[in-house]
C-alpha cells in the first residue's frame, strides 16, 4: 500500500455505476496527518471531489480542529470550502465564520469572522472578548493569525478596532511583536503604559525593548538581549531614562550568565549598576539596598568542593560610604574529604584564602585584609553498647592573616587552633501498627578548642552571630575565620520527630551550651554569652492539609526571647495565607541599634470563580510603622486576565521618598504559546 | 511505652548503619548536605541502600527598616529524599523535609557575605538531621 | 439512471443474458432436486465475468435449461475486465444479476481498493454496496482514475 495512500472507513460504502462511492455512517478520511469525521461522504473519483456532510471535524496533528455542517474537500483534504465552520487552535483561540476556505492545507481564509478564546455558553452567549473580522487568515505554517478589520469587543461593546493585526497563534512559542501593553501609574513618575516589543535574533538569541513613557515627563527604554550559547546563556538587561525626580540620564544595567567550563567546573556572574540610589525604588525595579556584582567559578563532586570567588559590593544604603567599606573581596576555597583506611573513619583537609580591599587608602579606615587558612580534622563513629552512638573528631586550623593599612595592627599574624569532640547520640524509636512513627534523639557533645587571645585580628567576617540547631553542635559558632570559637563547653540537646499516619508531621528540637570557660566570645544578644547560653529551640509542624508552621525562638531561663523566628503557610482553594514574624534584640556589635520586630502578612482570597483578592503588608512594631503594603485584584479565566495592583512603600530616607504605584494590565489569553497561565475554563452551568 | 535504640541490634536504624551509598552532590549545598548524612549514617561499607536526594534554598528578605535598610534574610530551604533497596530497586520510603535559617545583613559587606554563607551551611545541616531521622522511623526492619 | 452512464468505465456492468459455462475437476448431478455441484477448481464464465472457487452448486431453471443460481463457497475469486473480487462466498442469480458476495469481501477498481463484510451488487445496473466496517483505500489527487 503505497505510504502516501488514502484511507476511508464507513459503516457502509454503495459503489454507483460511474463509480462514484457514498459513503454513510462513522465516516473516517486518513491522510497524512490529517483526519476527518463525517456522517456522509461521497468521493467522486473522477474528479477527486469529496463531497462531505456534517456534522464535520478535521484535525491535523498541530492541535488545530475545524468543525463543520458541510464541506466540498479535494480528496487530499487540504483545499476546498467548508460552510458554518469553527476553527479551534490548541483547545483555546476558536475562530468561527459562515464560510472557511482551506488553501494548500497551509492557509485557512474565514470571512466575517469572529475569534475569541472564551467560552461561550447557551445561557450567556457573548464571549467576555471577541474580536470580529471580515477576514481572518490562519498561516499553520507561519503558525500567524492575521486580521482584516478587526474590532475588538469587550462583554459585546466595540472597544478597539484596527484595519489590519496580526497575532502568533497558540501553538507559536518565539516570533517577534508586540507584547500585552500594560498600564503603570507611581506617585513619582505620574501615569504612564509599557508597551514591550520582542524581537526573535535567530534560534538562539533575541531582544526585548520596552519603551515606557508617563506622565511627569518619564521617557524611558528598558531592554533585554539574551543569547544561548552551546555551553551556557547570557542575558543583559537595563534601561535609559529620563524624568523630571532626577535631572539628567538615569538609568541601570545589569548582566548575568552561566557557561560550561572544561573538567567539570562551572562559571556563573552577575552584575548590576545603577545610576543614582533611588532608582531601583522610583521604577519599581527593587528593592536592594546593596548591589553585589559577582564571578564565581566552581566544581563539586562527591568528596571534593573547588570554589573561587570574586565579588564586588556598591552599597545604596543611606549612611554608608563606599569607600570605607571593603567592596571588593576575593576567596578560593579547595575541600577534600577522604576515608582513611587502617584507623578508619574520614578526614576532611581544606585550604581557604581570603581577601578584601577598601578603595580608601586612610590608615585604619581604608584598612586591607588578607588571609590564608589550612584545616585538618579527622572524624570516626562507633555503634556502643545499647545503641549509643559515640563519636570523636580532632583536628586543628591554621590562621595566616595579613593586615595593611591599618597601623593598630600587625602586619601578619599567625594563630593555630586545635579542637577535639566526642560526642554521644542515643536515638529511641517507636513504630507503632498504626503507621505513626516517633523518633526521640537526645545527643550531648563535650568540645575543646583552644582559645585565642582576644582581639588577635580585627573581626571583619564574623561579627554576625547566629544561634540555631544548624550550629548548636560543632566547632564555632563564628561565621567565618577571623574568631574561633575556644574554651571548653558541653553542647546538650533533644530532637523528637514525630509522623502520624494521618499526616502530621513534626519536629521539636531544644538545645543549650554550658561553658566551663571562655565565657566573654559572644554578646549576650547573641544567645550565646555567659557560662549557660539561652535555650534555642525550634518547632516544625506540617499539617495533612498542607498547612506549614515553622518556629525558633531563642530565649534566656526566664522566657525573656533574644531572637524569634516564625513562618506560617496556609494554602487552601478559597484562600492561602502566609505569615513572618521577626524579632532580634538591639546588639550594637551588629550594628542593630534598636530591637527589631516585624510582621509580614501576604494573602490571597477567592471571590469569585474569576476573581482573587490579594494583600500584602509587613510592619515594623519597634519604629510603629508599616513599611510597605500592597493590594491587587486579580481576575483569571480561560481567556482573559486583568491584573490590578497597589502598593505603597512607606520607606523614607535621604535618599529615597515614600511612593505610592499602581499598575494594571489586560492579558487576552490564547494568543502566543502562554501555557499554563491560564485557568481551566468553568463548564457552563445550565 | 513501645520505644527501642534505634542503633541496638534489630532497632529501626541498624539496617541502614553503613548500608546507604549517597547520590553524588552537584554545588557547596549539597556537598555540606552529603557530608552531613555521610556523618550520621556512616560511610556505605555494605552497600544495601541508595539514598537518592535534592536540596533547594531561596534567600527571601526579611527584615526591611522604615528606610529601606534590608536588615535580615530568610533562607527558605526543602530537601527531597528517596531510599532504593539496591537488590531489586524498590522504594523502601520517600519524602520531603523543610525548615529555614537566617543571616543579619546589618554589618559590612565581608560580615554579610560569610554571615550568608555561614547560613546556608547550618541549614544543610538541619535538612541533614530531619531526613536521618525521618530515615530512622521508617527505617526497613 | 446509472444504466445510461458514458462508456469508457469498467464498473461492475455486466451482460447478464451471455451464456454461463462452468469448468471443475468433478461433476456430481442430483436429478431429484435439479442441483449439481462441482467440485475443485470450479471455473465459472459469463461473457467478461470469470469466477473461480473451490466448490460451486449449480441450480437449473425449469426444465433444465439454463443456470439460474450458482453458490460458490470455499474462497471465490471473481473478476471482470476492470475490476476483482475476492470473498469468502458469493451467490449469483443469472437472471436478475444479482451477486453477494460475503465473508471478508475485498473489491480492487484501479488504483482503489474497497474491502467489508458484505457486497450486494446488481451486475446489470452496475452498482453495489459494501457492507460492515468499509474501508477504502484510494490515491489522492490522480483524477480520472480508470
Amino acid at each position: 500500500q503505497p505510504s502516501d495512500a488514502a484511507t476511508l472507513v464507513a459503516d457502509k460504502v454503495q459503489i454507483a455505476a460511474n463509480r462514484t462511492l457514498e459513503a454513510q455512517g462513522n465516516v473516517e478520511v486518513l491522510y497524512r496527518t490529517t483526519r476527518l469525521r463525517a456522517s456522509r461522504v461521497v468521493y467522486d473519483r473522477t474528479t477527486g471531489a469529496l463531497s462531505i456532510g456534517g456534522p464535520i471535524v478535521l484535525t491535523d496533528d498541530q492541535g488545530t480542529v475545524v468543525l463543520a455542517d458541510a464541506a466540498e474537500l479535494s480528496d487530499d483534504l487540504r483545499d476546498g470550502i467548508l460552510s458554518s465552520a469553527r476553527l479551534v487552535m490548541d483547545r483555546q483561540m476558536q475562530i468561527a465564520a459562515t464560510e472557511m476556505q482551506r488553501l494548500g492545507g497551509r492557509h485557512t481564509v474565514l470571512s466575517k469572522a469572529v475569534a475569541s478564546s472564551c467560552e461561550v455558553c447557551a445561557k450567556h452567549p457573548t464571549p467576555l472578548w471577541e474580536i470580529r473580522a471580515r477576514r481572518i487568515v490562519h498561516d499553520q505554517q507561519e503558525r500567524q493569525i492575521y486580521f482584516d478589520s478587526a474590532q475588538l469587543r469587550i462583554a459585546g461593546v466595540p472597544v478597539f478596532w484596527v484595519p489590519h493585526l496580526r497575532m502568533p497563534d497558540p501553538t507559536l512559542d518565539r516570533a517577534s511583536g508586540f507584547l500585552m501593553p500594560r498600564l503603570v501609574s507611581t506617585s513619582r513618575l505620574g501615569l504612564g503604559v509599557q508597551l514591550p516589543y520582542f524581537i526573535k535574533l535567530g534560534q538562539s538569541r533575541d531582544l526585548t525593548l520596552t519603551p515606557f513613557v508617563a506622565s511627569k515627563d518619564v521617557q524611558s527604554l528598558g531592554f533585554r538581549y539574551r543569547q544561548a550559547f552551546r555551553t551556557g546563556e547570557i542575558a543583559l538587561t537595563g534601561a535609559l531614562s529620563h524624568d523630571r525626580v532626577v535631572t539628567g540620564r538615569r538609568g541601570w544595567l545589569g548582566a548575568e550568565g552561566r557557561f560550561d567550563l572544561p573538567q567539570g567546573f562551572e562559571l556563573r556572574f552577575a552584575g548590576e549598576t545603577i545610576s543614582d540610589p533611588a532608582y531601583f525604588r522610583d521604577y519599581g525595579l527593587s528593592d536592594k539596598d546593596r548591589l553585589d556584582s559577582s564571578l564565581v567559578i566552581s566544581r563539586t563532586r562527591a568528596g571534593e568542593h573547588i570554589g573561587g570567588r570574586l565579588v564586588h559590593v556598591h552599597s545604596i544604603r543611606s549612611g554608608e560610604v563606599n569607600a570605607t567599606l571593603p567592596q571588593l573581596s576575593a576567596d578560593i576555597g579547595w575541600t577534600r574529604r577522604i576515608a582513611l583506611p587502617g584507623i578508619g573513619g574520614t578526614a576532611t583537609l581544606a585550604f581557604d584564602s581570603h581577601a578584601h580591599r577598601r578603595a580608601s587608602d586612610m590608615d585604619m579606615v581604608g584598612r586591607d585584609v588578607a588571609r590564608a587558612t589550612l584545616s585538618a580534622f579527622w572524624r570516626r563513629s562507633w555503634v556502643g553498647p545499647a545503641g549509643i552512638l559515640a563519636s570523636v573528631e580532632t583536628g586543628a586550623t591554621f590562621d595566616l592573616h595579613r593586615i595593611a593599612q591599618d597601623s593598630t595592627w600587625p602586619g601578619h599574624v599567625t594563630t593555630v587552633t586545635p579542637a577535639a569532640l566526642a560526642e554521644l547520640r542515643w536515638p529511641w524509636a517507636r513504630v507503632d501498627g498504626a503507621g505513626n512513627s516517633d523518633v526521640i534523639e537526645p545527643v550531648v557533645q563535650l568540645v575543646w578548642s583552644r582559645r585565642t587571645t582576644a582581639n588577635h585580628v580585627p573581626n571583619e567576617d564574623s561579627t554576625l552571630v547566629e544561634f540555631d540547631e544548624g550550629n548548636l553542635f560543632g566547632f564555632s559558632r563564628f561565621a567565618g575565620a577571623d574568631r574561633r570559637e575556644g574554651g571548653t563547653r558541653v553542647n546538650a540537646g533533644l530532637q523528637w520527630t514525630r509522623a502520624s499516619a494521618s499526616g502530621w508531621a513534626m519536629v521539636a528540637s531544644a538545645g543549650r551550651v554550658f561553658r566551663l570557660n571562655g565565657t566573654g566570645q559572644f554578646t549576650a544578644a547573641s544567645g550565646l554569652g555567659g557560662k549557660r547560653s539561652d535555650w534555642v529551640t525550634a518547632l516544625h509542624l506540617t499539617a495533612p492539609n498542607g498547612t506549614l508552621f515553622q518556629g525558633r525562638a531563642v530565649f534566656d531561663p526566664r522566657f525573656d526571647l533574644t531572637r524569634g523566628e516564625m513562618r506560617l503557610a496556609m494554602l487552601r482553594d478559597r484562600y492561602d495565607l502566609s505569615a513572618g514574624w521577626l524579632w532580634a534584640e538591639a546588639d550594637a556589635a551588629e550594628n542593630r541599634l534598636t530591637d527589631t520586630s516585624e510582621w509580614v502578612l501576604d494573602g490571597r482570597l477567592k471571590l469569585t470563580d474569576g476573581w482573587n483578592a490579594r494583600a500584602a503588608t509587613r510592619h515594623d512594631f519597634r519604629a510603629q510603622r508599616t513599611t510597605s503594603a500592597a493590594f491587587g485584584l486579580e481576575f483569571l479565566n480561560e481567556c482573559m486576565r486583568v491584573d490590578m495592583t497597589v502598593q505603597r512603600s512607606f520607606t523614607s530616607s535621604s535618599t529615597v521618598r515614600p511612593s505610592t504605584s499602581f499598575g494594571v494590565s489586560v492579558d487576552l489569553l490564547g494568543f502566543g504559546n502562554a501555557r499554563g497561565s491560564r485557568a481551566a475554563s468553568n463548564s457552563c452551568r445550565y | 511505652c513501645g520505644f527501642s535504640p534505634a542503633h541496638a541490634p534489630g532497632g529501626a536504624a541498624h539496617a541502614l548503619r553503613g548500608a546507604v551509598v549517597l547520590a553524588d552532590p552537584a554545588d557547596r549545598n549539597g556537598f555540606d548536605f552529603a557530608n552531613r548524612l555521610e556523618d550520621r549514617l556512616g560511610r556505605a561499607t555494605v552497600p544495601r541502600f541508595r539514598l537518592d536526594w535534592s536540596v533547594a534554598a531561596e534567600p527571601v528578605g526579611a527584615g526591611i527598616t522604615p528606610t529601606g535598610a534590608i536588615t535580615r534574610y530568610t533562607l527558605k530551604g526543602s530537601a527531597r529524599y528517596a531510599l532504593v533497596r539496591l537488590e531489586n530497586g524498590e522504594t523502601v520510603t520517600s519524602g520531603n523535609a523543610d525548615s529555614f535559617t537566617s543571616w543579619s545583613t546589618s554589618g559590612s559587606t565581608v560580615a554579610t557575605l560569610s554571615a550568608e554563607q555561614d547560613a546556608h551551611r547550618r541549614l544543610m545541616v538541619i535538612l541533614a538531621d530531619q531526613v536521618v531521622a525521618r530515615l530512622i522511623a521508617a527505617a526497613p526492619q | 439512471g446509472a444504466q445510461g452512464m458514458s462508456v469508457g468505465f469498467g464498473g461492475l456492468q455486466q451482460d447478464t443474458g451471455a451464456p454461463v459455462e462452468v469448468t471443475a475437476d468433478a461433476l456430481k448431478v442430483d436429478n431429484a432436486s435439479g442441483q449439481a455441484s462441482f467440485d475443485g477448481n470450479v471455473v465459472v464464465i459469463q461473457g467478461a465475468l470469470r469466477m473461480a472457487a473451490a466448490k460451486v452448486t449449480v441450480e437449473y431453471g425449469d426444465g433444465g435449461q439454463g443456470i439460474r443460481r450458482l453458490h460458490a463457497t470455499g474462497g471465490v475469486m471473481l473478476a471482470t475486465s476492470a475490476e476483482a473480487a475476492e470473498a469468502a462466498e458469493a451467490t449469483y442469480e443469472v437472471a436478475t444479476g444479482a451477486l453477494v458476495m460475503t465473508g471478508s469481501v475485498l473489491l480492487t477498481q484501479g488504483p482503489s481498493t474497497i474491502a467489508g463484510e458484505r457486497l450486494v451488487a446488481d451486475l446489470r445496473a452496475g452498482t453495489g454496496e459494501m457492507q460492515g466496517r468499509v474501508r477504502t483505500v484510494f490515491q489522492p489527487g490522480q483524477k480520472g482514475g480508470n
